[in-house]
């Protein structure tokens, strides 16, 4: 298990730990037993019991439901579908050119050349991601974890 | 430093480096280790370990006092330099701080010089003093300019020591040695590649007449050359010390094992805090010649096996052509390595095996991989934003580990400024401000990215003092300010970068040019976070400040809080213009006329709703985030004292939640109304010359893009005539 405090490590996921204590994780040695421990705190905050395998990004696991079945879940308990597949083809989606809520004048992209194209989950409306793309560029999956067989 | 003399053996010593080095090579190829033991470490690793200290010292030591023989802002305040020892073959043993990114450039230099035959036509010597700044050999660009000089002991040739600087004016057709605008080597200044330029410790003062007369500030570059000589120099003499102490078989067996070392260590460290898995990322830069603007692709996909090794691959690069953009292979690989080093090898030693426990893919004839040394290489291309590309790549596979405290968003890919003409004393100058080494972070899985803080190809870079750009350039700083809102929103946000406001003075002729991106998103989120914000420069020509001054009315003080309306603008009368992106090509500037820099910003970090609220408020106190951005993508409500409105607050965001929901398309009729308009050709001409390139030129994108939308075997993107693809 983690050699770091299970409440330090509830803090680093929280976005809440001192600088100090962030630094001293970020020195010290690698602990073996972090992603066990990560797995179980993200377990402790949400509402459903299907087991989390991967944490696969910021509120998007990857959960067994059967042996051998694994879905991407979001937080809010919506489901994305076979984790072989990428979430995103399940996702809401927004695509945006020019300004937006942030990008006011020059700071947004010129839209001949790139596209906001942001997805949400369907469920709880939390923008999952958001790539910077030319209109017409597939869905990047970005990310493939190695599942077990069971 | 006394110059070693050559002995008759040496002279009619047979020519063995290019051998050794291809045996070398095979070996790692079949094996997949550089030694097969560590002997030396498992008779004795104190010993072991003592020796690779005192090289790090030795390599540290002269990189700090090249740094102040230097003249050069660049290596003086700013930190771009590195220093290193190698081994016969050119593989790198021991490595200062400083450029990491140039670890394995200095490497390529080595090796093409041994492959090229040069032991046998120009008979290496001790004292004999190397020089390249050919980014096709080794290198990122003219501007990295590199020494090395053989090491002998006795009659033996037991490895290299070398330097690096990056200098800022290198005889280019425009000032500075960048600019947005080069479409070929030829325009791109003095080139040098792997030419002897000193024997017997001496530097030849017929090369350096050729840099006089070459360059528009010769200064930088001969006192650069100066300090590296003296950096080089310093690390053989303490290296024989260390043959004395160590002993000779010992020594040349200890630097074959750092490696080895190195490459176990590289692998141990994958496979224990990386999830195996693969990862992909997609970077983009672009063309902004006329009649050819392109966007450039560059995708990363990054495997991680359970073994500890990873595979890179690009395939899927854009062609390479007559633009600005391309990166030489050298570039690449040097970003890659110091990806690896930063994120992830930070705490072991840097070395040739820290690469080693990465292969590559990078297809040829690519903005990448260029087939033809002709193609000009300054800017990096899409090997710049690929390079960051592998940080956020590894950073998911932190994430999925756990190790939150490593993950991070794309860093920032910077821009800045370049000038040429009659400085403020009469003398001809060229130069490039490179205060961009102080861009904004990027955000963390756990925190803001710091403001103004670095860029990843220099960890070590800092923005300088505005009183030596002042002297180096005739530009006079009225502002230099964090740029507010720049780094990406998210839950954590993308650090700020510089904006500079300058005012051109006190010189005869100047030209002024700049060099960015295309007006694209420079560097992604993470995670549901907005990427860093579009890079721009402004400029006013036949402005009304020097009315102003004299009148005694107040002068600009920055950008303001509303970017589409700079306060410099409402402010000097002039004419004003906004080169999107911060491409600017060089064209001539009068006394008084202004203009803008940005450094570029680090991207942010999950959904913007997850940000606690007095984060926000006191990002706005402080003037990193604008009230503006606060309630619209925030959706924090603020009292009039700037405290958070809670209730308020819920109610923006839970109003924003049911906005993004209503306005959101599901995937699929998303996909079916987005592949209508590509099917139709309702793209940019830019966007339009980047998909048939890679559908005339790429299977693999070609496949993926066949198999996503649904396409036809020949399909390419109608509209204009532009299907030529890249070659």
């Amino acid at each position: 298990m983690s050699e770091h405090p299970r409440e330090l490590i509830r803090d680093l996921l929280d976005g809440t730990i001192s600088d100090e204590d962030l630094q001293a994780i970020q020195r010290a040695p690698k602990d073996p037993g972090r992603r066990e421990t990560v797995i179980e705190l993200e377990q402790e905050r949400v509402d459903w019991d299907d087991p989390i395998v991967v944490c696969l990004q910021e509120a998007l696991y990857v959960v067994r439901k059967a042996p051998g079945e694994y879905v991407t879940k979001c937080r809010c308990g919506h489901e994305f579908g076979d984790a072989a597949r990428n979430w995103k083809d399940s996702a809401a989606v927004i695509e945006r050119e020019g300004e937006t809520e942030y990008f006011v004048g020059p700071r947004a992209a010129d839209p001949d050349w790139m596209v906001l194209r942001e997805f949400y989950c369907p469920g709880c409306a939390t923008r999952l991601d958001v790539e910077v793309v030319p209109p017409g560029y597939p869905f990047i999956h970005n990310f493939e974890p190695v599942l077990p067989d069971d | 430093m006394e110059a070693q003399t050559l002995t008759p053996e040496q002279t009619q010593a047979p020519f063995q480096l290019k051998r050794r080095l291809e045996e070398r090579t095979e070996r790692f190829a079949r094996t997949g280790s550089y030694v097969d033991e560590l002997t030396l470490w498992e008779e004795d690793p104190i010993r072991f370990e003592l020796l690779y200290t005192k090289l790090s010292q030795v390599v540290a030591n002269a990189h700090e006092v090249a740094r102040l023989v230097s003249a050069s802002p660049m290596t003086r305040e700013l930190g771009e330099l590195i220093f290193g020892l190698y081994t016969p073959e050119g593989d790198a043993v021991c490595l200062s701080h400083g450029l990491i990114v140039h670890v394995h450039t200095i490497s390529r230099m080595i090796k093409w010089m041994i492959a090229n035959d040069y032991e046998e036509k120009m008979g290496f010597k001790p004292g004999d003093l190397y020089f390249n700044n050919d980014p096709h050999i080794g290198g990122a660009h003219a501007l990295d300019q590199m020494i090395v000089t053989p090491i002998y002991a006795g009659d033996e040739l037991i490895g290299w020591s070398a330097g690096l600087t990056h200098v800022p004016e290198v005889g280019a057709t425009a000032p500075g040695g960048f600019d947005s605008y080069f479409t070929t080597r030829f325009h791109e200044g003095l080139y040098l590649p792997c030419v002897k330029i000193g024997e017997n410790d001496e530097l030849r003062p017929d090369m350096e007449i050729l840099v006089e007369r070459s360059t528009r500030t010769p200064v930088y570059w001969l006192t650069d050359n100066r300090a590296k000589v003296t950096g080089a120099l310093m690390i053989r003499d303490a290296v024989l010390e260390l043959v004395e102490e160590f002993g000779l078989e010992y020594f040349k067996r200890a630097g074959e094992e750092f490696i080895e070392d190195s490459l176990r260590a590289a692998k141990r460290k994958i496979a224990s805090v990386l999830a195996p898995g693969t990862y992909r990322e997609v970077a983009w830069r672009g063309s902004p010649i006329p009649g050819e603007e392109r966007l450039l692709h560059a995708p990363v996909e990054l495997t991680v096996r359970e073994d500890g090794s990873i595979h890179l691959s690009f395939d899927g690069l854009s062609s390479n052509f007559w633009q600005p953009f391309q990166g030489s292979l050298s570039c690449l690989e040097g970003l890659v390595m110091n990806g690896l080093i930063q994120h992830v090898l930070y705490d072991s030693k840097h070395n040739e095996g820290t690469l080693l426990a990465a292969t590559m893919e990078v297809p040829v004839g690519t903005c990448c991989n260029p087939d033809s040394i002709l193609y000009p290489t300054t800017l990096w291309g899409p090997a710049y934003g690929a390079g960051l590309a592998v940080g956020q790549a590894l950073s998911r596979a932190y994430y999925a580990a756990g190790y939150r405290e490593e993950v991070h968003a794309t860093s920032a890919l910077s821009s800045g400024y370049t000038a040429g003409g009659t400085d403020q004393y009469g003398r001809s100058f060229g130069a490039h401000n490179m205060e961009f080494g102080a861009a904004g972070m990027p955000a963390t899985a756990v925190h803001d990215g710091l403001d103004t803080s670095g860029v990843e190809f220099n960890p070590e870079g800092d923005m300088g003092d505005a009183e030596i750009w002042e002297q180096m350039l005739p530009s006079i700083y009225l502002a230099r300010e964090m740029r507010m809102d720049g780094g990406g929103a998210g839950k954590f946000r993308g650090g700020n970068g510089i904006q500079s406001v300058y005012m051109l003075n006190n010189t005869s002729d100047i030209e002024v040019g700049s060099f960015g991106s295309v007006p694209i998103y420079p560097s992604p989120g993470l995670m549901g976070g907005l990427p860093a914000a579009t890079l721009y420069m402004w400029t006013g020509k036949n402005t009304n400040l020097r009315e102003l001054i004299e009148e005694g009315k107040p002068l600009p003080a920055g950008e303001g809080p509303d970017p589409a309306h700079p306060e410099f603008v409402e402010r000097v009368e002039g004419d004003w213009q906004v080169h999107h992106g911060s491409n600017k090509a060089t064209e001539p500037m009068r006394p008084y006329d202004m203009f803008t820099a940005v450094s570029g910003d680090g991207g942010g970090y999950g959904d913007s709703l997850d940000r606690d609220p007095q984060l926000v408020a006191r990002d706005v106190r402080e003037g990193r985030t604008s009230a503006r951005a606060a309630r619209e993508e925030y959706c924090v409500a603020l009292t009039e004292d700037g405290e958070v409105d809670t209730e308020g607050t819920e109610r923006l965001r839970a109003e924003r939640r049911r906005e993004r929901l209503e306005r959101a398309l599901p995937a699929e009729e998303y996909k079916r109304r987005a592949r209508e308009r590509l099917t139709e050709g309702r793209v940019s001409a830019p966007v339009r010359r980047m998909y048939n390139d890679l559908l005339e030129n790429n299977e693999r994108f070609a496949q993926r893009m066949r198999e996503f939308w649904g396409l036809p075997e020949d399909f390419l993107v109608p509209g204009g005539d532009d299907r030529e693809g890249g070659r």
